[in-house]
């Protein structure tokens, strides 16, 4: 994942020798608007998603263990080609720049190893390709194929519905040449999915006789308050009530990096809660860190290890708190890769474990075992300028031909390592997943 | 009449001497009210639960009437009906539980519920039953069971808090009663109720919990110790002075003599105390009344709104208290 401090960002209008490394200035510009900004690139990243705009990634991100990183050579390539277009891409842009152009990187392919790797790097080099040659109905949008984020809020206000037709119609159709390119470019995560669900049945919705202009603007209405409801407030909702599961003298145990977690540890410590944080951690992505400057810089007492001494420390902990990237219906929490243990471990200790998770991460979908569908993190330097023991050259692990890097970024957490998921509908047991559509039934 | 129906009715009378002029207004006042009512006893978890329920069924009614007045005597009345259908409540579980007992079954319950006598006292009419009840120390509400079922001609026997373990193998279900059932399907009840619930399932007997739906709680208990009845002082140390050094004597010893001595020395002179020891009044308080006993250990749930299992309830739950 993406150490936070020294991104490499590209200023509007592109790195000028396609060597993003040599970007720590902006990164940390950035940086410090982030918290800021990270709202913005929340809202940024669901609209891309929504109206399918390149960046698949940002909604991932969203959860923020997909914190991004970009690789070099991605962004390197796309950017110079449009200087120009780039140009809306203030602090907040080039932080979910960021956000996506790292998640789009680390687009690789699902399960199988060693072809994975291969067309890993093809997926790389693809986003330096001009716009694709085919194209169904109308053009793709030259701002698809830009590396800054597009807000699906431009994109639906720059289109402009065809003579003769209805807007619900036609736009759909419109996009959906933007939505398979996306998928192309990373398979299709289960938030984007029901972003994108949300938004077609939206857009099918709406009236026919409104004026395009005012059909419009309701549209950019309800991806907006999708975003303030199902992401926003929701974490609001897990802050306060997973925050009341924690107790003074409590020993808390995270596990790489959720921006949920860190917003409910945050926000019980503000509340003068009495407590201390053990952050596990491991490679490659060492997301960890970032959870414990946050946390540390907070007054949080914390210790950090790394996931291979979990069993040394387990009697220890009080609650382990974990976010998810998706929860299933049979109650399975897919989740950076690593957490299982986690969970497993303190299953067998008699500690509790509770998943912070929106519900908009929610699908109806079974899922039994963490092969069938995958991520692959991203070749080259991950780190961070955080002080390391080693040159980081020697850290870094690169494909040769005698090896192949194999890093799933996911795995599942089977049901019955878990305690309780904290959404904002409530607190459910995870065999009771199902009930979660019954709950919002009633909200929506 | 237990106490979520006393709360419903209490709060219920609250309504209608209450001043509110608005929802909002009543609902506080609601509020309150429960919070005095859980100020005046020691384990007020089923109580929650009645008060919770009555306040999310006040703040859910559909307003159809356009004045307020008619909307407050609408809710009260419904109250006062839902408080006089919850006792035929009871009733019902005991017919559901009827089809689980078959003749010659032998039964083990724990302390004493009303719930549970309903549905045993209705079986008893149809059925060839016997119960163990354990003793449910320190209350001793198991003996009271006896009695009941004793006067009616069910054989019974009482054990030890210690021998369901050993009476186990012999039993064919365990029937126990609740204080509440919680959001994870878990079960709330006097202490002992975990421990059979994991006797039980080591020995591959079936676990069923009655409970009347106004004990179902969104309560969501992490450990034993996340439940709101667990203080500081349960399961305490006590603060001892430090002990003080004593040179360990060369010989076998000069000091255990005279302890032993001094306790064959009370013993002889006190011929009537008995052989048997009591926990001290301060030793009873550093105990929980009621412990949590998780979901997966419960095999179904007897509710008038039906036969759950554990992963239902949260569904329940969830259907009745959401939005």
């Amino acid at each position: 994942m993406a150490p936070a401090p020294s991104l490499p960002i590209h200023p509007p209008n592109g790195p000028v020798n396609g060597d993003a490394s040599k970007q720590p200035p902006q990164g940390r510009s950035s940086q410090k608007s982030m918290t800021k900004a990270e709202r913005r690139e929340l809202q940024e990243k669901q609209r891309a998603a929504k109206a399918a705009a390149k960046a698949g990634g940002p909604v991932n991100g969203a959860p923020s263990k997909q914190a991004a990183k970009p690789t070099p050579q991605a962004t390197a390539a796309a950017t110079p080609k449009r200087p120009t277009k780039s140009n809306e891409a203030p602090a907040p842009t080039a932080s979910a720049l960021r956000t996506q152009t790292a998640a789009r990187a680390r687009a690789a392919s699902v399960s199988v190893p060693t072809p994975a790797n291969a067309r890993g790097l093809r997926i790389f080099s693809h986003f330096g390709l001009p716009k694709p040659v085919s194209v169904a109905k109308g053009d793709i949008h030259p701002t698809i194929l830009r590396l800054a984020l597009q807000f699906s809020e431009f994109k639906i206000t720059d289109y402009a519905t065809p003579p003769n037709n209805t807007l619900s119609r036609h736009l759909m159709t419109y996009l959906s040449p933007q939505i398979s390119h996306l998928v192309a470019a990373r398979p299709m995560s289960v938030t984007m999915g029901n972003a994108i669900r949300q938004l077609k049945l939206e857009i099918s919705g709406s009236d026919i006789d409104l004026p395009e202009q005012d059909a419009k603007d309701a549209l950019c209405q309800k991806i907006d308050n999708y975003i303030r409801d199902r992401i926003i407030i929701a974490d609001q909702v897990i802050e306060e009530t997973a925050g009341n599961k924690i107790k003074d003298g409590d020993v808390i145990l995270t596990y790489a990096r959720s921006s949920v977690v860190q917003k409910v540890l945050l926000g019980a410590h503000a509340e003068g809660r009495q407590f201390s944080v053990i952050v596990v951690d491991s490679r490659p992505m060492l997301e960890g860190k970032r959870l414990l400057s946050v946390l540390a810089s907070a007054g949080i007492q914390c210790t950090y290890i790394l996931l291979p001494a979990l069993g040394a420390i387990i009697t220890e902990v009080t609650l382990v708190l974990v976010g998810a990237h998706s929860i299933h219906s049979n109650g399975a929490v897919y989740s950076r890769a690593g957490t299982a243990l986690v969970a497993m471990m303190a299953k067998l200790h008699s500690v509790p474990v509770v998943v912070c998770c929106e519900t908009y991460k929610y699908s109806e979908t079974v899922q039994l075992d963490s092969f069938t569908k995958n991520e692959l993190a991203p070749q080259g330097d991950l780190f961070s300028s955080f002080p390391s023991v080693k040159a980081r050259d020697s850290l870094t692990l690169e494909n040769d031909e005698h090896l192949e890097i194999l890093n799933p970024l996911y795995d599942l957490t089977p049901p019955n390592c878990i305690t309780a998921v904290v959404t904002e509908v409530g607190v459910i047991p995870p065999n009771s997943i199902g009930s979660i559509p019954v709950a919002l039934g009633r909200l929506l | 009449m237990s106490p979520p129906l006393a709360a419903i009715l209490s709060l219920s009378q609250l309504m209608v001497e209450s001043n509110a002029g608005t929802m909002f207004e009543l609902v506080k006042e609601l509020h309150d009210g429960a919070e005095e009512l859980k100020r005046h006893t020691t384990n007020p978890i089923s109580l929650n639960a009645g008060c919770e329920l009555f306040i999310a069924f006040v703040t859910l009614f559909p307003h159809e009437s356009d004045s307020f007045a008619e909307l407050k005597t609408e809710l009260v009345k419904q109250g006062q009906k839902y408080a006089k259908e919850a006792i035929s409540y009871r009733n019902k579980i005991a017919e559901l539980m009827l089809d689980f007992i078959k003749d010659d079954s032998v039964i083990l319950t724990h302390s004493y519920s009303r719930v549970v006598m309903r549905a045993l006292l209705h079986a008893h009419k149809t059925k060839r039953i016997s119960v163990y009840v354990t003793e449910a120390r320190p209350r001793g509400l198991g003996v009271k069971t006896h009695e009941v079922l004793t006067a009616v001609g069910i054989p019974c026997t009482v054990v030890l808090d210690s021998a369901v373990a050993y009476v186990m193998d012999k039993v064919d279900f365990v029937l126990v009663g609740s204080e509440a059932v919680v959001e994870s399907g878990g079960l709330i009840n006097a202490v002992g109720s975990n421990q059979m619930a994991i006797i039980a399932k080591a020995a591959h007997k079936p676990f069923y919990a009655l409970a009347e739906s106004y004990k179902f709680h969104r309560l969501f208990p992490l450990s034993q110790y996340d439940l709101p009845t667990h203080n500081p002082s349960i399961l305490s140390f006590p603060s001892l002075p430090p002990r003080p050094f004593v040179t360990p004597p060369t010989t076998s010893g000069v000091s255990p003599p005279i302890a032993k001595s001094g306790i064959d020395e009370s013993l002889n002179v006190t011929p009537t105390s008995s052989s048997e020891r009591s926990m001290s009044a301060e030793m009873t308080a550093k105990n929980p009344d009621v412990d949590y006993t998780r979901p997966d250990l419960i095999s179904l749930v007897f509710s008038d709104v039906g036969i759950l299992t554990p992963e239902a309830i949260s569904q329940y739950l969830v259907a009745m208290f959401a939005g």
